[in-house]
């Protein structure tokens, strides 16, 4: 697992040093706009991949015998044998069809999760605002038995914390309540024992690209969450999470942006198909 | 906030020129009168502003010695102004009744509302809620477990609804035929919200609006010294909660799911983590953590709440909201949870007419107490809350109507605006005490404390009227009003045992209407606050007594018996008792008791009657915190009436609000009302 952690961290460095830089537009976009632009182009960018990454000719091959059982079909409607001798062809053209696409999909597979785990920081949550509240959850490594370090909240002119740090004894949580008091990208510094830990802290009313959490030390959560550096295995902290607040928007808001990626982006490859000779 | 208010009002501007520029092109091709259709838009109001705030139950004598003292500087003001008068209320003054006067211009014979509780006279005094009733749907597709209610072709089966049992006609629906705006913000009696016609009426529903269990007000209390299981009480539902690695797990219980055949409670479960040296608690819902310090409250939670069905039709949700309050961390934890509320940004029932009215103030103000009782009295008579965690939880209350008001005053352009505040009732109906006399649950000096903060209430509602003369001046007419006053509540009569006493309910050692009565040896009973019901022949199922002769010789009888009870002091208990067939007019009398009883200052019926419960004693201690009332004679406790205006009506009653509102319009008063204008 350490190889898998170690490959996905590095994997993340090239996702993030594009990312920042090629998304920075949504940061000043309205979400919608931003949103239908990134989700069209990755239609087109995909459909190029699968393009070059397809055998071409044998899906051309598949579909057309696929459009003459459908002939044979409908000019032998009354002889139930022909009938479904086509149908049962068809079946088999449409699974050949599909086995044709695992190349370009296993290609597309990495890319796609990385660009998606990019995006998923500038939509899945929205900052804090100034003045409002959030809470954040430091997990401690160790098992149940072993003792509690000495964790402090530093103070920084980012955010006031209200109420805490309280214990999650059974989880091994420190848990703080904290008022967001500046806009901007601010990192919080946590003391545990004598070693200095950090996480950004997002602040504004804007879209801004945020990290929910950093990760401990396991390839999804660093795939998930590939903004900041996860945490070493033997580290005394397993992981720092904001409970950022959710973005309502069926557009490019928490969870919906997904779906919203998702349509559109077929919808682009779907329009994009002629132009670029591509058959799927 | 402002920056997307002042957007609103803008684009509703906008729109509203847009509508003239149409409308004027319209016309001049002559086309204009038939596709605007219905809506009246020639309106005779030309921009009049009209605002009626209710306080329900400010009390005039108490707000007469405040004014006299200089602690109600601006009521004093409209007083000085010839702009106050005691307001008369209703028969029997109880908040149902005398909104519904209030709405219809008119006594109970026109609206049917007699009482917080009627009974079903066919069914022999099965109770039920006055104001709304649930009817159960027809038809249904059963599926497993499940029983689907579809009303579409084919299916076309009734669902089961919620109807207000109102009658008549309410005031606004002259306004909205008039074309004149009316905006009415927790109006109670008018759950669920009457519709508006012609589209120039809105209203937030208020008292009589439920909370997600369909009740007036469930809270959840989760305590290590709670009960095994979860054991229902008035008003709430306790649980015991088990730590074990200072980690605690509880359900929040939530609607029925109305899916299945046997409807059952859906419920979200919770994790309550727990930090003695921190002396606070993080609660784990649904995906959210909460960090509460002992002592502190939560804001508002969302709830999903998930109704299963068959697994071919996609789950439903219910919404509903919640605030936390830590009360205790250790030795002994405790954790209250308000009654779960309808999210108004997401609402599972109709709560306001038009529907989104509610959801556009909650696009603006955020989560807000939606339903109609908001200050949790119960929590208080149950020992769940301190007086001083009442007052502050009803303080929060009152912080998120006037944010309300605000939003209300932002909103309002011209037309009527009505704004109902609950603080007056409730907390005076926790905390009021005004002589020297034993309080049912405080000390002396305690009680006078607690009333002090009614005083307190008194001024900063005055200082609201202050801040309304100052926004409109002359430029809108004000009603400020209350529908009753208010008394102490120290003595309780159990009208049931008193009748019991005399014969009149038998057998006589019958301990329930719902029980163990013979209604064969029964010729009256009482239920509800106030009412009275012969065991009439032909009108209740088992009755008795035969109407003509019969009936007449026992209603003096009982009327001149009850006015002659007196207590163990001597003191008159009933100050006067009313005929209903003398008292009511109008066409909707089918379900008004026989018999009103009017209490003097100081009684009320018992807790125990209203239920249909007889106790040994007829005459007993409150001992409950709901230590003042208002549910007694009509002359015992009237209500206030302040305009901005001066008030020509020497004794005006809140049947005139109504008639006196139609004519600042210049609408005529219809023949259906009973007032008549006051100024
Ligand atoms: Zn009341």
């Amino acid at each position: 697992m350490d190889i898998l952690v170690q490959i996905v961290t590095c994997l993340n460095r090239t996702a993030n040093a594009l990312g920042r830089y090629l998304l920075a537009p949504i940061g000043w976009l309205p979400g919608w706009f931003s949103m239908t632009i990134v989700s069209a182009m990755t239609g087109v960018l995909l459909l190029v991949v699968f393009k070059y990454t397809s055998n071409q000719k044998a899906i051309r091959r598949v579909r057309d015998k696929i459009k003459a059982h459908l002939l044979e079909m409908k000019l032998f409607k009354e002889s139930a044998a022909v009938t479904l001798r086509a149908q049962g062809r068809v079946f088999l053209s449409v699974s050949r069809l599909l086995s044709l696409s695992i190349v370009p999909m296993c290609v597309m597979l990495v890319p796609v999760c990385l660009l998606m785990a990019q995006l998923a920081l500038w939509y899945q949550s929205r900052p804090l605002r100034v003045g409002e509240g959030a809470v954040i959850t430091l997990k401690l490594g160790g098992c149940g038995e072993s003792s509690w370090p000495n964790v402090i909240f530093e103070t920084n002119p980012a955010a006031d914390v209200v109420v805490g740090p309280v214990r999650v004894q059974r989880k091994r949580e420190i848990c703080w309540h904290v008022r967001a008091r500046q806009a901007g990208y601010h990192q919080i510094r946590f003391q545990v024992d004598h070693e200095t830990t950090e996480k950004e802290l997002a602040v504004g009313d804007h879209y801004m690209r945020l990290a929910r959490k950093r990760p401990s030390w396991n390839w999804l959560e660093t795939l998930l969450h590939p903004s900041e550096k996860p945490f070493p295995p033997d580290a005394a902290v397993q992981s720092i999470e904001i409970d950022y607040p959710d973005r309502a928007s069926y557009i490019s808001g928490t969870d919906w942006w997904v779906v919203y990626w998702f349509v559109i982006s077929m919808v682009a490859a779907w329009c994009f198909r002629p132009w670029l000779h591509v058959s799927i | 906030m402002a920056k997307s208010s002042i957007r609103k009002i803008s684009r509703r501007t906008v729109l509203k020129r847009s509508a003239i520029a149409v409308a004027a092109c319209a016309a001049g091709v002559g086309g204009g009168s038939f596709w605007l259709g219905r809506r009246k838009r020639n309106s005779t109001h030309l921009g009049k502003k009209v605002i009626v705030i209710g306080f329900d139950g400010m009390d005039p004598q108490l707000a007469r010695r405040m004014m006299d003292a200089g602690e109600l500087p601006n009521l004093a003001k409209l007083r000085q102004g010839g702009g106050f008068r005691q307001l008369g209320t209703s028969i029997p003054p109880q908040s149902p009744v005398a909104w519904a006067n209030f709405i219809n211009g008119a006594g109970p014979g026109s609206h049917g509302i007699f009482d917080f509780i009627h009974r079903h006279p066919s069914e022999q005094c099965a109770p039920f809620f006055s104001a709304a009733e649930t009817v159960s749907g027809k038809g249904y597709w059963d599926v497993g477990d499940y029983r689907l209610q579809l009303n579409f072709w084919p299916f076309n089966h009734k669902l089961p609804a919620t109807l207000l049992r109102r009658q008549g006609v309410p005031f606004w629906d002259y306004l909205d035929e008039a074309g004149i705006p009316s905006t009415f913000y927790d109006l109670p009696s008018n759950y669920p919200p009457s519709p508006s016609q012609h589209g120039n009426h809105r209203c937030l529903s208020g008292m009589g609006t439920p909370d997600m269990l369909g009740t007036y007000g469930t809270y959840q209390h989760f305590a290590e010294d709670g009960p095994q299981g979860t054991v229902n009480e008035g008003g709430g539902k306790r649980t015991q909660l088990i730590f074990q690695q200072e980690t605690a797990k509880a359900h929040l219980v939530g609607p029925e799911n109305q899916f299945l055949k046997e409807s059952t409670p859906t419920s979200v479960e919770f994790l309550v983590h727990r930090d003695r040296q921190a002396n606070a608690a993080v609660i784990e819902v649904q995906g959210r953590k909460i960090l509460l310090e002992s002592g502190s409250w939560s804001p508002w939670i969302r709830l999903d709440f998930n109704l299963s069905t068959p697994a071919f039709v996609p789950d439903e949700t219910a919404h509903g909201i919640c605030r936390f309050y830590l009360q205790e961390v250790a030795p002994n934890f405790r954790l209250y949870v308000t009654p779960i509320n309808i999210d108004p940004s997401d609402p599972a029932i109709q709560m306001a007419e038009p529907d989104s009215f509610v959801q556009d103030i909650s696009d603006r103000l955020g989560l807000f107490y939606t339903a109609g009782f908001q200050e949790d009295h119960k929590a208080l008579s149950n020992g769940v809350f301190s007086d001083d965690e009442f007052v502050r939880q009803a303080g929060m209350v009152l912080e998120e109507r006037l944010a309300l008001l605000d939003y209300a005053l932002q909103d309002y352009e011209d037309g009527l605006l009505f704004f109902y505040f609950s603080s007056t009732d409730l907390q005076s109906h926790m905390l009021w005490w005004n002589n020297n006399d034993k309080h049912p649950t405080r000390s002396e000096s305690e009680a006078k404390k607690y009333f002090g903060n009614i005083r307190q209430l008194y001024q900063r509602l005055d200082g609201v009227v202050g801040d309304l003369l100052a926004r409109y001046g002359n430029r809108a007419t004000l009603f400020v009003m209350s529908d009753h006053g208010f008394a102490n509540f120290g003595r309780q009569f159990n009208l049931n045992s008193y009748l019991r006493y005399h014969g009149y309910l038998g057998r006589p050692e019958c301990t329930s209407l719902f029980r163990d009565v013979d209604w064969s040896q029964t010729a009256a009973y009482g239920l509800g606050i106030n009412g009275l019901y012969l065991n009439l022949k032909g009108r209740e199922r088992d009755g008795i007594i035969e109407p003509g002769d019969q009936q007449e010789a026992i209603l003096q009888e009982l009327t001149q018996r009850l006015e002659s009870v007196r207590d163990v002091n001597g003191q008159q208990v009933i100050h006067h008792v009313h005929r209903t067939d003398k008292a009511y007019s109008g066409s909707a009398t089918a379900l008004a008791p026989d018999l009103v009883v009017g209490y003097c200052r100081g009684y009320r019926a018992s807790w125990a009657t209203c239920l249909g419960d007889l106790t040994d004693e007829i005459l007993l201690d409150n001992d409950s915190a709901w230590s003042a009332d208002h549910c007694a004679d009509v002359a015992e406790v009237p209500g206030v009436l302040f305009s901005n205006r001066t008030i020509d009506m020497a004794n005006p009653a809140l049947v005139d609000l109504a008639p006196s509102i139609l004519n600042e319009f210049g609408l005529p008063i219809p023949s259906s009302m009973e007032g008549k204008n006051i100024f």
